[in-house]
């Protein structure tokens, strides 16, 4: 019968591809597209390249709650890869939930990584109860790109090619004021129809005016949460003064930037190589830069959150030793080789790359690299980091807050409320 | 009055065809885009042909994901879940309708009263069922939640019942065994509605997205339509290769109805219990 | 005509036909052949269908999650279900939805089938294939292709819509236009399915009865509501039926398009159940919130069913 004839050619097949297994296979899950996505993939080609007894077979899921959904029901009924990316921000919800498994330091030593390797913020987030479940491999923070040309239009350009007469935020939207209309439609763009976007620059805000969202144990407690409604209210005006534009996607928010029409662009460093590219492509007209987010409240603080590789805790599954090996090497060799993850944007999480020449030649890395003495992570909680409560609050409340949709006001109570719910 | 009828029967006769034409659209604009450079894709204005066609779109999709890997578990999938529940449908009806046993009428009554409960209020327990006989991520888990088709047994024993007496009676008087009469008989009579049940119950499996969504954890063993838009490829947004992985997943079941058009329409009316 | 089949099983003409078959043999009836016939069915049907219902309704009572026991807990995961505002949310928007497609998509299939009846030959099938087409692909290309058609920086259908409201709208990320955009692509895609069934109700319509009105000197306007209507009701209420328990049970427009948002304006039922079971791992209360679905729609069902056998008797 046909169908008895299709499943023994498909049996064949499959049975051809198990049978070239000479290598250790490891399986990749990451969510890593765009300029990362294509960096990264370089470096999983070099990888395989230079090591002929292992090779990495690479899957890229879509970014935040879909990944993680996968990730947790792969688990749970122990299927999923070797090794994946993950956020440090969400170790704290993965580990709650049984997903992931903790490195031994002995795993660690066998190569050659250990704590003196990595930044002690960095390092300590990447522990939840004393136990180590994430190896990092980068710092990732926002920052602020701006068209050079159009700056130098506008009497905003130093000198030394950097912006000036930024810090505070009258003299901000002031800037924005005068870069809105005319040459650039908008002064400064960013996706505002993105809750990962809003949620970074909204915590970079508070930072900024030393607010707390998450201290023991209570959400957005006391002044904080006045200091979150201006936080928020300062981005609802960019938007309802026409500073930036309204709904707008993230690839959207990049293409209004990248054409021109618009001065300022706030987004991860990760889009780096997107303006690098172009760039050398002769297809970006005009000049660009970066530089940490300004000092527009307070004190100086932005966001920051770090990539990192886990191995799931696969039930009645677990990952082979063989393959943990493997995983270790693959671990060791990425971070050894980050300088290239840092011509992503990124700041490798490994110290000895972060203090070699090469590294510290690095534009546009260079200009913004100091933001790493004063990034903040996000609260430690089984409720907060990419694709949980906090984020998903901010998509219904802060989000239409900035759109327009919704008060302020209103707004950080409400998520206050939610939060503070799930936190029971 | 002749004149002036046909006339307005004129007018909306063109009225139908620039509808239908405005409803087929975007099937037109579709493939149009699989066919232009990115560059022509997100230009200005509308250009209602590409100027540069190129196939670079589909041939990128077929280099960088593994779409031949999800053909192949559609093709499995839906071609068995189709054998089966034609198999298990039609024996199960023939029973119902030829055969004389205790709870035969109580048995129809629940298959046809199970017709109501939703498939997707059940993914919870057939996720953990799967998981239980350790076919998550596999081709069985795919399977067998969708080999329940109350539909087919009520269409089939419907036929059945319209046979006349006259044939098994012949039948039985020669001597011959239910599987049989089954056999020679009632299969062949019902043979055009068995084509049409089949085709159309592997159109609707090949279309299937939340159960081989939940079953499949890893993206070997997705199935066509879950894989397209699983599966983020390091491009970021580029249209005209998106869509191109689109029209390659709709290929199979739109030359299925096309083909069989007639049987298609056919299987729909039965499956609505409409003679017609 | 069996057009009510599925609405009333009790209307079946050749129940003695088949009485008399079985009569014939019925001393031959031996249990081997029953079995051999029956057992697959019903044993897939028991394991497959029977018994995860049974399952789903005991996990309801615990607190277990996606995989794995759990303890009893009794009512507590219902008590938790009447005051869960998101889940109250998804029932609204589930029944916004069915507001928003039911009744249109059957008034659209009955019109656009009387519109296709008219033509003849060749014309008629093509012209029926392309509102049939929608209905064979699967749901991820219909998001993909209406995501395209929509898109807000190239999509062509924007060029329509800030026509009418006077500039562009990002429709899935608007929280006004979100569901009713949701309800559209949706009609665009299930359309042919009714058209088809409205045809078939359509033409078993004795022409005779149309030539008699207009020898009477009845209008067009006259003849539907006199003729068509009443005639093709029949259908109407298959369709109508079939529309309800099918967008009740949406997922995957919602899923694909919006993933709920934004700011869960458009989560319905079944994503909360996923998202419950599936992405917040917890099986039990998945368990509760998908029985409530099932019992939504057996009483919607039914209490459709008894409306429209009222409007019938009138």
């Amino acid at each position: 019968m046909k169908f008895i004839k299709a499943l023994a050619i498909a049996a064949g097949l499959c049975a051809l591809s198990v049978a070239a297994e000479a290598k250790t296979q490891v399986v990749w899950w990451d969510f890593l597209s765009g300029g990362d996505g294509v960096r990264m993939k370089a470096m999983i080609q070099k990888f395989n390249a230079e090591n002929p007894d292992i090779e990495i077979q690479p899957t890229t899921l879509e970014w935040g709650v879909p990944f993680y959904t996968k990730v947790q029901t792969s688990a749970a009924v122990g299927q999923g890869p070797d090794v994946m990316t993950y956020h440090l921000s969400r170790l704290p919800l993965g580990v709650s939930t049984g997903v992931l498994r903790p490195y031994s330091m002995d795993e660690l030593k066998a190569v050659g990584l250990s704590e003196s390797d990595y930044f002690p913020t960095d390092w300590d987030a990447a522990h939840v109860d004393g136990k180590l479940y994430g190896v990092p491999l980068d710092i990732h923070s926002i920052i602020l790109y701006y068209n050079k040309d159009a700056l130098k239009a506008a009497g905003l350009l130093g000198d030394d090619g950097l912006p000036k007469g930024l810090d505070g935020l009258d003299n901000f939207n002031a800037a924005l004021k005068k870069l809105t209309g005319g040459k650039t439609q908008y002064g400064l763009s960013f996706a505002t129809a993105e809750h990962g976007t809003i949620w970074r620059i909204f915590y970079t805000m508070l930072s900024q005016q030393s607010g707390d969202f998450l201290k023991d144990n209570k959400i957005l407690d006391g002044d904080n949460l006045q200091k979150a409604e201006k936080a928020t209210s300062a981005m609802a005006d960019w938007v309802a003064k026409g500073y930036a534009p309204k709904l707008t996607e993230y690839p959207a928010s990049i293409a209004l930037f990248t054409s021109g029409k618009a001065a300022f662009h706030i987004n991860g460093v990760w889009e780096v190589p997107t303006m690098v590219d172009l760039a050398k492509n002769n297809k970006l007209g005009f000049d660009w830069g970066a530089i940490q987010i300004p000092t527009l409240f307070d004190h100086p603080a932005t966001w920051a959150d770090s990539h990192s590789f886990a191995i799931p805790d696969r039930k009645g599954n677990p990952v082979s030793k063989e393959k943990v090996d493997a995983v270790m090497k693959v671990i060791a060799w990425m971070n050894k080789n980050s300088i290239m993850w840092a011509s992503a944007g990124h700041i490798p999480a490994y110290k000895p790359v972060t203090e070699t020449a090469e590294y510290q030649k690095m534009q546009p890395n260079a200009t913004y690299s100091s933001l790493a003495k004063t990034a903040v992570f996000d609260p430690k909680s089984k409720i907060a980091g990419v694709a949980s409560p906090v984020y998903e609050a901010t998509a219904n409340y802060i989000q239409p807050a900035v759109n327009g949709q919704l008060a302020p006001a209103d707004a950080v109570q409400q998520m206050r409320d939610e939060l503070q719910g799930d936190l029971k | 009055m002749k004149i002036r009828l046909s006339f307005v029967d004129l007018l909306i006769s063109l009225l139908t065809i620039i509808v239908a034409a405005t409803w087929v659209f975007p099937l037109y604009w579709t493939v149009v885009t699989t066919l232009k450079p990115e560059y022509e894709v997100v230009a200005p204005g509308v250009h209602l042909l590409p100027e540069n066609p190129t196939l670079a779109g589909y041939i990128f999709v077929l280099d960088h994901t593994i779409i031949g890997q999800w053909y192949v578990n559609s093709l499995v999938t839906a071609g068995t879940v189709t054998f089966l529940v034609i198999l298990l449908s039609a024996g199960c009806a023939y029973a119902i309708s030829q055969l004389n046993f205790p709870g035969r009428r109580l048995l129809y009554g629940i298959i046809v009263a199970s017709f109501m409960v939703p498939i997707p209020a059940l993914i919870v327990s057939h996720f953990v069922l799967m998981n239980d006989f350790g076919l998550i991520n596999r081709w069985g888990g795919i399977i067998l939640p969708q080999l329940i088709s109350p539909i087919a047994v009520m269409v089939y024993k419907q036929f059945f019942d319209a046979i006349p007496k006259e044939f098994r009676e012949a039948a039985v008087v020669d001597g011959a065994g239910e599987f049989n009469i089954f056999l020679r008989i009632f299969v062949p009579m019902t043979w055009g509605v068995t084509a049409a049940l089949a085709i159309y119950t592997f159109i609707l499996t090949w279309n299937n997205f939340l159960w081989p969504f939940l079953v499949a954890t890893s993206d070997t063993s997705m199935t066509v339509p879950v894989g397209i838009v699983q599966v983020h490829e390091a491009f970021g947004v580029q249209y005209a290769r998106n869509l191109a992985g689109a029209v390659l997943a709709a290929l199979p079941v739109a030359a299925a109805y096309l083909i069989f058009q007639r049987r298609v329409t056919e299987a729909v009316m039965l499956s609505a219990g409409i003679k017609g | 005509m069996n057009t009510a089949d599925v609405a009333s099983p009790r209307r079946r003409p050749l129940r003695r036909e088949a009485a008399d078959n079985r009569t014939t043999i019925a001393r031959r009836s031996g249990a081997l052949p029953v079995l051999v016939f029956v057992a697959p069915f019903v044993i897939a049907y028991c394991v497959l269908f029977l018994y995860p219902t049974l399952n789903m309704i005991e996990l309801s009572f615990t607190d277990a999650p996606l995989i794995g026991a759990g303890k009893w807990i009794g009512w507590r995961n219902y008590q938790r279900l009447l005051g869960d505002r998101l889940f109250t949310e998804s029932v609204v928007h589930t029944l916004y939805f069915v507001a928003l497609t039911v009744v249109p998509n059957t008034a659209l299939g009955l019109i656009f089938a009387m519109m296709v009846v008219r033509l003849k030959g060749w014309l008629q099938s093509i012209v029926l294939a392309c509102f049939f087409l929608p209905y064979i692909l699967p749901s991820s290309v219909v998001t993909l292709l209406w995501g395209w058609m929509l898109d807000f920086q190239f999509g062509i259908a924007q060029y329509p819509i800030s026509w009418i409201v006077g500039s562009r709208v990002s429709v899935f990320r608007d929280p006004i236009w979100a569901m009713p955009m949701v309800a559209f692509v949706t009609i665009w895609w299930t359309n042919g399915f009714n058209v088809l069934l409205f045809i078939a109700g359509l033409r078993n319509i004795s022409p005779e009865l149309y030539d008699a009105a207009a020898v009477d000197g009845a209008g067009r306007w006259r003849q539907f509501r006199s003729i068509t209507w009443p005639l093709v009701w029949p259908v109407t209420v298959l369709v109508l039926t079939f529309q309800l328990i099918i967008q009740l049970k949406i997922f995957d427009q919602v899923y694909l398009l919006t993933q709920g948002g934004p700011f869960n304006s458009t989560y319905v039922v079944v994503q909360y159940i996923y998202k419950q079971a599936f992405t917040l791992n917890k099986g039990g209360y998945g368990a509760t919130v998908a029985l409530f679905l099932f019992a939504m729609i057996a009483v919607l069902s039914v209490i459709q069913l008894q409306i429209l056998r009222t409007r019938e008797a009138k």
